[in-house]
């Protein structure tokens, strides 16, 4: 018999459970995709049709799911005619889905100290990440979140101190109510986050603590932001992940249209983002640290 | 047939649940050179209306790994696996091949019609004097079925058919994707990063269908198989390159789109020869009735 791979990807028609517009051109989009939310890991994401007109499907994020619901939830930005398609999509309607797909984060156990740095639509896995984390021995997770357009919930003034980022409040509310403390950053004025980005906010709280052996990163975001977290993680020592982004066509390994030149120990290597990653370890992607 | 370069190396689309290549009967590799080719920069895809260009840069893990590890790993049970071979020059082309001769595959595709690399591929397939050269040299190095993919991307493809023919081809693949171009307006660069890539998808079907239909009059007398393909996404778009004159079709693109389209074009493809009363395929294949008139393409 031919070697296979695990058959992991569902293709269905996913009905559209919830649809919200929210202020940036964001998105919030609930899916009835039962097999994709019982198996999904953070990390993972979806490949979606986004209308009749556009056969090519788009990778959106993972954000959230309700395995016993049958749900998962997605959150995207209106950016070209895909997003554009899928943000006319009305509630009860059905858009055919493939997933759960791509290498999910790994988390190194013996790092409970788990820093989720999301930049824009890169938060969906992060909170997808911090959904994983909750409860689970032994992580301990903070998420930095940040955004140049208003954020796609309220932020809310944290109720839980965090070593070093006291002097800013603004929090994610869902994070909150699962007990995980995070903060919000943004350059666009928004009041209580930290006006800067969020890689200067996890310096802060490093700085605090005075150590940071026990702590790691998992990142997502703009390619500008996961350079800048990747020095971070060189300065401090820390094993960091991030999750990439390309275009896709088939999204199951099948095309070699999706690839980011990485460096492997064989030498460099074009690897496939649908299925190698999205989440690539960032020495990788940029290179060791100097 | 899977088409080359749409389904990797023959296991990607198992990871897909309900994928079966029992729903196929031949599936074709993604293109394989001598040595080891990393491919082009991204972007390497970009959407296009109806259309999907393409620039990946025949990004494979050369040949000897392909024979080595990979194939061992393909049943021949299970379906035709078919090589492809790529080449900047007759000598790479001839030693792919002559690599190929003593492997499982079921046969050998020579890609003469490669829009994205900077030597070789299409500038091989838009010359007839050269396309038959590599055509001959690939004949020497193997007996097994040798089937020619050709290039739209030319002025007289039936031309071009008839040399490959004369030079040992057993079918031909028609056809290979057209060149084109996308231009990212805030940027003002192309959006591929080459530039320029292949357009495939429903987009080219119309074109395709057209040089089926002419390499057919040159290739059908002489009993040359003829694997249609360009843009296939659907039962009718299958037909209609069989009565045009394919013997087979292939699916690329719009397995982006469906991975599990296979099936439902298979499904399509024999309800309509049930509802027509037709016995096969190979009874509807070629039965293109075109008007007597005298021809004029502009419009
Ligand atoms: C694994 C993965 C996860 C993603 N998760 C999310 C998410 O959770 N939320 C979200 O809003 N977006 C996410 N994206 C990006 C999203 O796929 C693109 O924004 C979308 O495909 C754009 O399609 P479009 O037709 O609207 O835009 P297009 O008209 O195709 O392009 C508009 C602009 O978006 C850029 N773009 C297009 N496709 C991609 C792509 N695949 N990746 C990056 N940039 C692209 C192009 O540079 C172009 O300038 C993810 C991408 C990947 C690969
Ligand atoms: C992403 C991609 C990669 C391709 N790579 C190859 C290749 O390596 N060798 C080849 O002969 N054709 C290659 N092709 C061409 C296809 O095999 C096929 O001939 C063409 O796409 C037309 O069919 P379609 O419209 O059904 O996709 C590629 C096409 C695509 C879309
Ligand atoms: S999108 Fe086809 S290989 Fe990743």
């Amino acid at each position: 018999m031919t070697r296979r791979e695990t058959p992991s990807i569902v293709e269905q028609e996913a009905e559209i459970l919830a649809h919200e517009a929210h202020p940036g051109e964001q998105y919030v989009l609930r899916l009835r995709a039962p097999d994709v939310a019982s198996q999904a890991r953070p990390g993972q994401f979806v490949h979606l049709r986004c209308g009749p007109c556009l056969p090519l499907r788009r990778p959106l994020s993972i954000q959230r799911t309700d395995p016993r619901e049958g749900w998962i939830e997605l959150l995207y930005k209106r950016v070209g005619a895909g997003t554009a398609a899928l943000a006319e999509q009305p509630v009860g309607g059905r858009l055919p889905l493939l997933g759960p797909i791509g290498v999910p984060f790994r988390p190194d156990p013996r790092r409970p100290r788990v820093l989720l740095l999301g930049g824009g639509v890169g938060i969906p896995p992060m909170i997808f990440a911090a959904q994983w984390l909750r409860g689970r021995t032994p992580w301990k997770p903070l998420a930095l979140l940040g955004s140049e357009v208003p954020f796609p919930f309220t932020p809310r003034p944290s109720r839980s101190s965090v070593s070093g980022l006291d002097g800013t409040r603004a929090a994610m509310p869902l994070l909150e109510d699962w007990g995980i403390p995070s903060r919000l950053a943004s350059r666009a004025g928004l009041p209580g986050c930290h006006a800067g980005y969020v890689t200067e906010l996890a310096e802060r709280w490093i700085a605090a603590r005075g150590h940071a052996e026990d702590t790691q990163i998992l990142a997502c975001g703009p390619h500008a932001m996961l350079k800048a977290v990747a020095a971070l993680a060189c300065r401090h020592g820390l094993p960091c992940q991030v999750s990439l982004e390309e275009f896709m066509a088939c999204a199951v390994g099948g095309c070699a249209g999706c690839v980011v030149r990485v460096e492997t120990p064989l030498g460099p290597a074009m690897q496939r983002v649908c299925v190698d990653g999205p989440v690539f370890d960032a020495r990788a992607v940029f290179g060791p640290c100097a | 047939m899977l088409l080359s370069g749409c389904v990797g190396f023959g296991r990607e689309y198992t990871r897909v649940k309900g994928f079966s290549h029992a729903e196929v009967g031949a599936v074709c590799l993604k293109g394989t050179t001598l040595e080891p080719r990393l491919g082009n920069a991204p972007h390497r895809l970009c959407e296009t209306p109806s259309g999907l260009l393409n620039a990946i840069g025949l990004q494979n893990p050369g040949v000897d790994r392909v024979v080595e590890e990979i194939l061992p790993g393909l049943d021949p049970e299970e379906v035709h696996w078919i090589a492809n071979v790529s080449g900047s020059t007759l000598e790479e082309y001839e030693a792919v091949t002559r690599r190929f001769d003593d492997t499982p595959v079921a046969a050998i595709e020579i890609n003469i019609s490669c829009p994205n690399v900077k030597e070789g591929g299409v500038a091989f397939g838009n010359d007839p004097d050269m396309s038959a050269r590599v055509v001959e040299v690939c004949r020497r190095a193997t007996n097994k079925p040798l089937i020619t993919k050709l290039s739209p991307n030319q002025t007289d493809i039936a031309g071009n058919a008839r040399r490959c023919i004369e030079a040992g081809t057993d079918a031909l693949a028609v056809i290979n994707t057209l060149m084109g171009m996308s231009v990212d307006l805030r940027t003002r660069t192309p959006v591929l990063g080459n530039d320029q890539g292949g357009l495939s998808g429903p987009a080219i079907k119309p074109v395709a269908l057209l040089k089926v239909h002419q390499v057919h009059q040159v290739a059908g007398p002489l009993g040359i198989p003829i694997i249609g393909q360009g843009g296939i996404a659907s039962a009718r778009d299958a037909l209609e390159f069989i009565v045009a004159g394919a013997s087979a079709v292939g699916v690329g693109t719009a397995l982006f789109y469906d991975p599990l389209i296979c099936p439902k074009i298979n499904r399509g493809i024999l309800d309509y020869l049930e509802e027509q009363g037709i016995a096969s395929v190979e009874a509807l294949r070629g039965t293109l009735r075109t008007h007597a008139v005298q021809r004029c393409a502009c419009g």
